[in-house]
């Protein structure tokens, strides 16, 4: 068995194993905490309050457009990259047909994985850079912090010299770092990317339930 | 039966005597005789000129040297440019590229390592001579320091890959192999053109923030007349001085070469020809390894040779015992300003205000 194949194959599964069964784990933890009794009148719903706050965040509160531009331009700029690549990328669309799901959906042209990783690209650098040179953000800022950014940088930059598919090592290079990517992801903040979700809806429900948009 | 022998013998004689005189004959004489031959002369070929005019006023051998030293011929295709058989211009390239710059680029190379080792074991880490007061001065914003730091990081990445690019035949393919180096080779080209845009994008944020004070104003050669880096006690300097501001320069100029170059390179069909590609690639090399030898001196006293000088390019404040040692005449500005406050927090909440203001 070749190195490309154990980073394809068992640590594949090993990596998506921990992934899931750790995301679950945390989820349902998180939710098994449960909340203390909201004795507040309620003036609206709660729910409708959860559930506008899903995507009523997605754009800051209008007096803090300026305070929060920087990191909301990079956070978008990172995240809808990251997720064109991961979707739509040409290498990733084959991958899943062959691992995970046997359907097919269309690929990116190559200009646009060039467009679309250099919007990522320049979102996460531009992510870390405020970690390391705001003040407050280096006071707030710990390991886990960096360990999941570098993480994420290094699956996307081997991932792009891999591009060409000119040689295996590269390959099970990129392979090796999203099995370690995948392994990292439940046990640290990475796992943003799920909850909140959950986070929002907490905050959504407590402001809707007093009849405050969220 | 005799007179048929001695006949026989007769004509046997003269057979034999054509041939010996045939054998001895000249060749040029020959020739000369033949029906179907160029006339003989005694004129030797002069200058590639066959004489004779029957095959030709020119040798091969001048006409092969004459397409092998580039001489364009005609053609009736509308590609005009392949009546240029061989391109000489591609093997001086390629010399200039192999052997020179490589030589040369690695020269420069080692003299920065080596002398900023030199004179961080000469020198030492600059500390500062006073006891800090406290008291800081807002010294960089944060877009500044945004923009400083994202184009540091995308050229670390790009000057690392462009390395790789450049010397790794010399450097690496002894160690590694030729298949080694061959992905690695080839990974770095993939991420180089894939940053290079964004490096491109950045620098010109970043020199156009960073314009204002890196104008060139009187005294600024005073700090150099005094020692500058060398000397024990800083000489003073307004808020970059003079080596800063040679450094801010000279990434203005090779950096726009950098990308100006870069852009033909991830884009050759802007160029109508390959000479134009070649003079890329090597602008391209050359104020690459100009830009990472000087950066290496930048990247030291940033880091690691002054005390205080990492805290200024990640808090964006510095204590005012440090302005005043490193640039007295822009803390001193400061100060008269009453730009100085009292402790970390106020120069967060003061380098805010001046932002939003």
């Amino acid at each position: 068995m070749t190195f490309l194949e154990i980073v394809e194959g068992p640590l594949w599964y090993l990596g998506a194993s921990v992934f899931v069964i750790g995301a679950v784990w945390k989820i349902v933890g998180i939710l098994l905490l449960g909340r203390k009794a909201d004795l507040s009148i309620p003036r609206a719903s709660a729910s409708v309050g959860a559930l506008k706050a899903q995507f009523l965040h997605f754009v800051p509160h209008g007096g803090f457009t300026f305070r929060t531009i920087y990191h909301l331009v990079a956070g978008y700029m990172f995240h809808i990259g990251l997720f064109v690549l991961m979707l739509f990328a040409a290498p990733h669309v084959t991958f899943a047909q062959n691992n995970i799901l046997s359907i097919e959906w269309p690929s990116l042209p190559y200009w646009g994985f060039v467009v679309a990783a250099q919007f990522a690209f320049a979102g996460l650098i531009l992510l870390w850079v405020r970690r390391i040179s705001d003040p407050v953000m280096i006071k707030i800022s710990d390991r886990d912090d960096h360990v999941g950014t570098w993480l994420t940088f290094l699956v996307m930059l081997t991932g792009c010299m891999a591009l060409q598919e000119a040689n295996e090592a590269l390959r099970a290079t990129h392979m090796l770092l999203v099995d370690l990517w995948l392994i990292y992801f439940p046990f640290s903040r990475l796992m943003h990317a799920v909850t909140f979700m959950f986070s929002r809806g907490y905050t959504g429900a407590f402001f809707g339930r007093r009849g405050i948009v969220p | 039966m005799r007179v048929i022998s001695i006949a026989r013998l007769v004509v046997m004689i003269g057979f034999c005597g054509l041939v010996l005189w045939g054998l001895s004959a000249d060749p040029a004489q020959a020739q000369a005789s033949s029906s179907v031959r160029p006339p003989i002369t005694d004129a030797a070929p002069t200058d590639g000129n066959v004489p004779g005019q029957a095959m030709g006023n020119r040798s091969d051998a001048d006409l092969w040297r004459g397409i092998n030293h580039g001489t364009v011929g005609k053609v009736t295709i509308p590609d005009k440019k392949s009546a240029l058989m061989i391109n000489r211009h591609g093997e001086d390239w390629r010399q200039l590229r192999m052997d020179n710059l490589v030589l040369w680029g690695g020269v420069l190379m080692g003299i920065s390592l080596v002398g900023v080792l030199g004179f961080a074991i000469v020198y030492g880490k600059f500390k500062l001579h006073g006891p800090r007061t406290g008291r800081v001065i807002p010294r960089f914003s944060q877009a500044e320091r945004w923009v400083h730091w994202f184009v540091a990081c995308l050229f670390i990445l790009l000057g690392l890959s462009g390395l790789v690019i450049l010397f790794g035949r010399f450097l690496l393919k002894p160690i590694i192999g030729a298949d080694a180096l061959g992905a690695i080779a080839n990974a770095s080209l993939q991420a180089h053109n894939l940053l290079g845009p964004i490096f491109i994008v950045a620098l010109a944020f970043m020199l156009v923030i960073f314009l204002k004070d890196n104008v060139f104003q009187k005294g600024d050669f005073v700090w150099a007349l005094k020692g500058g880096f060398f000397s024990k006690h800083h000489p003073p300097s307004w808020k970059y001085n003079l080596g800063e501001k040679s450094w801010y320069w000279l990434l203005a100029f090779a950096g726009s070469g950098l990308a100006l170059s870069g852009v033909f390179l991830i884009f050759p069909t802007l160029l109508d020809d390959v000479q134009g590609m070649q003079l890329s690639q090597i602008v391209h090399a050359v104020a690459a390894v100009v830009v990472i030898a000087a950066s290496i001196g930048h990247i030291y006293l940033g880091i690691w040779g002054v005390e205080g000088a990492l805290d200024s390019m990640t808090l964006g404040y510095v204590d005012e015992t440090w302005g005043l040692e490193h640039h007295r005449w822009w803390a001193e500005q400061e100060i008269t300003k009453e730009h100085v406050v009292e402790g970390a927090p106020d120069a967060v909440l003061a380098a805010k205000k001046a932002e939003s203001a």
